[in-house]
């Protein structure tokens, strides 16, 4: 009788806990902010523009209900430049031309900043396949927005310092991010310039190493002169751009051939669901090469990465044994913490390695701590991106910049154990270094203006 | 007879004019040699045609710091000086490095870059007639020959220049939040600093290093709000800075312990 109540109440109580859970996560995103911690934080004013949907209010400093032709009077004389793009494009061009009250409204004390939602009442192809995107998980263009912003550094920093992030991220929530307004235009997107605002940089830097790659380097002698109004396929193409590769035939979406995952953490990319996604990469570059050719490119890409991660991996055993021997200074304890992270103030714990939240610990770690960041986030992607871009030079660069990067962080660790021994041996106790790590002008304004 | 007097009095009152309206229309229809002129002839001209244009380069920091000279951006032929010197390359031959790529990254960059060859660079630096501000259309908006960006120039110039093609709102918090941004690189710019200062005795000797390196990056924090290129406002600024931080902190944290040692020891 009793097993039989406890058997009757166990799946009560998991009901009862997973109805809470659903529970918590939606009101936890009931706040001022948006995503999972919109109740920590409220937006930077400018942050209506990057994220239209949750942030965006319309300007009132007009009245009136207007019509196609008086917004173009108007805007012809205040801001000229748009209408001269919008003239020019297809919107315009059309014989049952797209105005501005189509995307905008009409109503000026209620105007719209128009969203991929907008845009995907006519263009819902496109938006179908944007939106879709969600189920091949992030890295990807659809969910960037809502994983900036539940990011834990994103809520623990001032906001208008975080603007910066959600600029690149907004490709989440505008389809302007690759067809600038008022033109929109689908051939500019196709054009590698298209991608670089973003995709550059020491994470991420896609323009250096595709531009320095043989397919970028014919791009940049002859690009100007090819017919970009083109579909993104075969034959249309001497050489292939981000998007021909990426966004293959113009499907909009970049996770769905993903396999190595951005190089943030290691693959096995021989997984049945991987060996998929690598035929669907040989039947791309077989569109201008060989296949057996592309198999061979791809199997020394899998090796780039295989030996990226031993390089990370001995860096990460190194911070691991530092974490085990109490050496790394300032202790977890001793660092500003995220503020809503209430984990961390129980039980305070350096994050070491991606799964432990390596992507945040930029700021409030330590300075080997930093060191490995970098070699995780800027030595490590530029080595992946290259292999993934057939750059070999880039290659070899960001391996040397990961080996320079390891051997530093070992004779920075040797210097710590030493340090801590030659302490030790003249039974000095370590002061705290509570005072240097947890004071200052940029420091204090965060912790009251997160 | 009068009738004669009258009408030589009037024509001799119009003379002056007509001879002012002839010079200028020659002057103006003038074919000017193809060049190439030396800077005094440039000068010397054009002080004569726009003595505005003239001051203003006289009194901004291509003559005042670097010493420009006029052929430097607009070439040695004078058929083709003005569209040359409005193409960003112009520019970028000197101005490289962050300033150029922090631009060239931006979207204002980026279309540009792609627009070149369909763009008529021969009009005037003006709304509506460029999809996207090459570095001209800002610093000499106008054909301006001093820096129209420049800080002593005021906000307003800028919001003015914006405005040509952004809604006012939008770059009012635009430029709002770039100032938030900046303040918040200069209160790192401030720690790091007083960090510094905070060491009496022997410094590291890493640290002359890491503070041109906090110096550097409060630079591109600028240059990534003022040309709207993200990734110089983030990775190229605010985290580099943050990483100046630790790496000051850590430097002075062990020289403390380091120092403390050698104290015992003396002991």
């Amino acid at each position: 009788m009793r097993y039989r109540l406890i058997l009757l109440a166990l799946p009560v109580i998991a009901l009862l806990v997973v109805s809470a859970g659903f529970a918590y996560v939606h009101w936890s995103k009931g706040g001022t902010g948006t995503g999972l911690y919109s109740r920590y934080w409220s937006p930077d004013p400018v942050q209506g523009y990057w994220d239209p949907d949750n942030f965006y209010q319309s300007v009132k400093s007009v009245e009136g209900v207007f019509k196609a032709a008086l917004c173009i009077q108007c805007h012809e004389g205040i801001t000229p430049g748009i209408v001269a793009d919008w003239r020019v494009s297809r919107h315009g061009q059309s014989d049952n031309p797209v105005y501005c009250n189509d995307c905008h409204g009409n109503d000026h004390q209620h105007l719209r900043l128009p969203t991929p939602e907008v845009c995907g009442n006519c263009h819902q192809k496109q938006h179908g396949e944007f939106k879709d995107e969600a189920r091949y998980g992030f890295p990807s263009h659809v969910l960037a927005m809502e994983r900036a912003v539940d990011a834990k550094h994103f809520v623990d920093k001032p906001k208008g310092e975080v603007q910066s992030c959600i600029q690149c991220h907004s490709v989440a929530t505008k389809c302007d991010s690759c067809h600038t307004r008022h033109r929109f235009d689908a051939a500019e997107a196709r054009r590698p310039e298209a991608c670089i605002t973003c995709h550059s940089g020491p994470p991420h830097p896609d323009d250096e190493t595709y531009f320095g790659s043989a397919h970028g380097r014919l791009y940049l002698a002859e690009g100007d002169d090819w017919d970009w109004s083109k579909p993104l396929t075969k034959g249309n193409y001497k050489a292939p751009t981000c998007a021909y590769c990426h966004m293959d035939s113009g499907r909009h979406q970049v996770a769905h051939k993903s396999v190595w995952k951005f190089g943030l953490r290691e693959v096995n990319p021989h997984t049945s669901k991987n060996q998929v996604l690598r035929k669907k990469w040989i039947k791309l570059c077989s569109d201008c090469h060989d296949q057996e050719q592309a198999r061979q490119w791809l199997t020394g890409l899998d090796q780039e990465r295989k030996q990226a991660w031993q390089k990370l991996y001995a860096a990460e055993d190194i911070l691991k044994d530092l974490r085990n021997d109490n050496l790394l200074q300032p202790a977890a304890g001793e660092r500003p913490p995220y503020p809503m992270d209430w984990m961390d103030r129980l039980w305070p714990r350096e994050r070491i390695g991606f799964f432990e939240g390596q992507a945040s610990a930029f700021y409030n770690v330590s300075a080997i701590e930093r060191d490995y960041f970098e070699m995780w986030y800027f030595d490590n992607l530029g080595a992946y991106k290259s292999a993934a871009h057939g750059n070999q030079a880039g290659v070899e660069s960001g391996h040397r910049k990961m080996a320079a990067s390891l051997d530093r962080i070992e004779t920075r660790a040797s210097e710590l154990y030493h340090l801590s021994e030659t302490e030790q041996r003249a039974e000095i106790t370590p002061e705290p270094s509570h005072e240097i790590w947890m004071k200052g002008a940029y420091t204090d304004y965060n912790r009251k203006h997160n | 007879m009068i009738k004669t007097s009258a009408c030589r009095v009037i024509s001799f009152a119009w003379l002056p004019g007509i001879l002012c309206l002839a010079a200028h229309t020659a002057l103006a229809e003038q074919q000017v040699p193809p060049g190439p002129f030396t800077e005094t002839e440039c000068i010397t001209c054009h002080t004569e045609r726009d003595p505005v244009l003239v001051k203003q380069w006289r009194e901004g920091p291509h003559s005042t710091v670097s010493k420009t000279e006029c052929s430097s951006c607009h070439g040695d032929s004078h058929e083709d000086s003005g569209m040359r010197a409005r193409r960003d390359e112009s520019c970028s031959s000197c101005h490289e490095g962050p300033a150029s790529h922090s631009y060239s990254t931006s979207k204002h960059g980026v279309i540009n870059r792609l627009e070149a060859g369909r763009q008529d660079w021969q009009k005037p630096l003006q709304p509506g007639y460029y999809r996207a501000p090459g570095c001209s259309y800002c610093h000499l908006h106008n054909g301006d020959h001093g820096d129209t960006m420049a800080p002593d120039r005021g906000p307003e110039v800028r919001q003015w220049i914006c405005s040509g093609c952004h809604s006012p709102r939008y770059v009012r918090e635009q430029f709002a939040n770039g100032k938030r941004q900046l303040a918040i690189a200069d209160l790192k710019l401030a720690e790091g600093e007083s960090l510094m200062s905070s060491v009496t005795e022997t410094q590291p000797d890493v640290l002359p290093k890491l503070r041109q390196n906090l110096i550097q990056h409060r630079e591109n924090v600028l240059l990534g709000v003022g040309h709207q290129s993200p990734d110089y406002q983030w990775w190229h600024g605010q985290p580099a800075l943050d990483g100046d931080l630790i790496r000051i902190r850590d430097a002075i944290s062990e020289s403390q312990r380091r120092k403390r040692l050698l104290g015992n020891r003396e002991e």
